[in-house]
């Protein structure tokens, strides 16, 4: 059941967040004021149409953009630059090829100084947790794309990070393999309650995963509106989707996005 | 991108050993062809013996060579002087490229310069470099250097260049900081090109070594190989001249293994 915590501080703050390219051919202006609120624990889902800078602006809460204007905090403070409490997944399976699985979880203790022996056992248990084990020596080339992406996810829970920013980390995997890691997400955040940001185009991953859905506009963006999930948790992927609720907040979803593609929602 | 799980039931082996049967046969076929044409041809008359001495004589001088301790001498010699310029050439070459990737301010520094050196035929040096330092080691490494460096950091360039913006962010996010992202990320990421850079220039290389010793003379195997020909010694000529190809070849070869064992994350071809 999700707690209604109005006193609790925002986890993350944007503030008319927006975002200009500098190109030759012009200034291009891919975000046009973004607010949002994530408070600690919160599964909150970023929809749009496709090229609307959803993926830029995770990437400006990640510190590895900077935004043009408007003001990000995280815990009150101004984001910098990247930082290991805010862990990232991207679409695209980014591990180290030159590095085996293992070496790929523990990356980030290496920098952090934990000694060998303690990073071995941490990276083992993540490892086991993401349902790799017997698959420490294997590198990036002998996986399978589900199976990158479990060791991206490893890789950045290991670290403990408070933030999970995940950028349609389950886009370019099969439709079963999906399911099945949607659901080992959501075990995984139930458990560490963690306040994640996620980035997707599919709208039936944001009503099963998400406590809110922020549908964007398109390009520049803007929040077109904040819709509230409030079906039960824990939620099971089949079940959900036969009930009424479920069925309203789809078509809400959709028909915004549907009009966002068309363009029509612009002049709102 | 993912393993072929089946490969290993025996009708697919089967059918796969009868379809690589011609991938082994054919290259053995025109290499024992090439070889009884170069056996063939001089016994019965097709050219002169004096130009070109049959396959088993030169193998029978090759072997007397192998003998030769003065053979020994000039062979160290011009390896030791194309280890060092090879060497250098890394030294300089890979974070030289590698830098030239990452930051673009040095890359247009630099970039000009490789433009121009590149198409000089760095043979053409060789004289110049000898009227500097004389026809010591000197010239004879600077040349090596020269012959190879701009592949080297050529290769290095496009590897740093095209490095996955998000592979760096991900080390970026995991706590690595600017300079420890150029030694954990960059490099490694850069590391295939810059691989087949060095193999590009291993073979450059060794080409300019020998056409320096051919021009400088004096020392090294390229200068013992002409001392051959002045004495109208062909086979002599011959017998080096197959040694050294079978030298580039076997360089060429045990480094290729060597990437395979040593870097077996590797994708694709070096």
């Amino acid at each position: 059941m999700t707690e209604e915590r109005p006193a609790a501080p925002p986890k993350i703050e944007a503030r008319g967040v927006c975002k200009v390219f500098e190109s030759p051919r012009g200034r291009v202006r891919a975000i046009d004021g973004i607010d949002l609120v994530a408070r600690p624990g919160e599964f909150i889902s970023i929809v749009g149409p496709s090229g609307c800078g959803k993926s830029t602006f995770l990437y400006i809460v990640g510190g590895f953009v900077e935004a043009s204007g408007g003001t990000l905090t995280v815990d009150g403070a101004p984001v910098q630059r990247p930082d290991p409490s805010r862990g990232i997944v991207f679409q695209e399976f980014v591990l180290f090829p030159w590095k085996t699985v293992l070496g790929n979880v523990m990356y980030g203790l290496a920098e952090r100084g934990v000694p060998r022996r303690e990073r071995r056992e941490q990276a083992q248990a993540y490892i086991d947790m993401v349902h790799l084990s017997g698959f420490e020596k294997h590198y990036p080339k002998e996986l399978s794309g589900g199976m990158k992406q479990r060791v991206a996810l490893a890789r950045t829970l290991i670290m403990d990070p408070d933030i999970l920013l995940m950028d349609e980390p389950f886009g370019a995997i099969d439709a079963q393999t999906r399911v099945v890691l949607q659901t080992e997400l959501l075990q995984i955040w139930e458990r560490t309650k963690k306040t994640v940001l996620f980035v997707t185009h599919s709208v039936e991953e944001a009503l099963y995963l998400s406590d809110r859905i922020y549908v964007l506009s398109g390009r520049p963006s803007r929040v077109r509106e904040v819709i509230d999930v409030d079906l039960p948790r824990p939620r099971d992927s089949e079940a959900i989707v036969g009930t009424p609720r479920y069925g309203e907040l789809h078509r809400r979803v959709w028909s915004l996005l549907q009009a966002e593609q068309r363009g029509d929602g612009a002049s709102s | 991108m993912a393993q072929a799980p089946d490969a290993g039931t025996p009708a697919r082996l089967g059918s796969r050993l009868a379809a690589s049967a011609p991938a082994l046969v054919l290259p053995i076929l025109s290499v024992a062809i090439l070889l009884g044409l170069w056996q063939v041809a001089p016994r019965a008359g097709w050219v002169r013996a004096t130009s070109i001495p049959p396959f088993s004589e030169v193998m029978t001088q090759v072997w007397a060579l192998l003998g030769e301790p003065e053979f020994w001498t000039n062979l160290a010699g011009s390896a030791q002087r194309w280890a060092i310029g090879f060497a250098l050439a890394i030294i300089v070459g890979v974070p030289l490229g590698t830098m030239m990737g990452r930051w673009r301010p040095l890359y247009r520094l630099v970039d000009p310069l490789l433009v121009v050196g590149y198409p000089v035929p760095k043979a053409a040096l060789i004289l110049l470099f000898v009227l500097w330092w004389g026809a010591g080691n000197a010239s004879r490494i600077v040349i090596i250097v020269a012959g190879c460096l701009i592949p080297i950091v050529i290769s290095s360039y496009h590897g740093a260049h095209g490095i996955e913006p998000r592979l760096l962010w991900s080390a970026r996010g995991l706590g690595t900081g600017r300079v420890g992202s150029w030694f954990r990320v960059v490099l490694p990421a850069a590391l295939p090109q810059i691989l087949s850079g060095l193999r590009l220039g291993i073979a450059i290389s060794i080409f300019t070594l020998l056409a320096s010793e051919l021009l400088i003379r004096g020392i090294g195997i390229g200068s013992f190989m002409f001392t051959a020909l002045d004495n109208g010694q062909t086979l002599v000529v011959f017998a080096m001249a197959t040694i050294l190809a079978v030298i580039g070849f076997a360089l060429d070869f045990l480094y290729m293994r060597a990437v395979r064992r040593w870097l077996p994350w590797l994708e694709g071809d070096v």
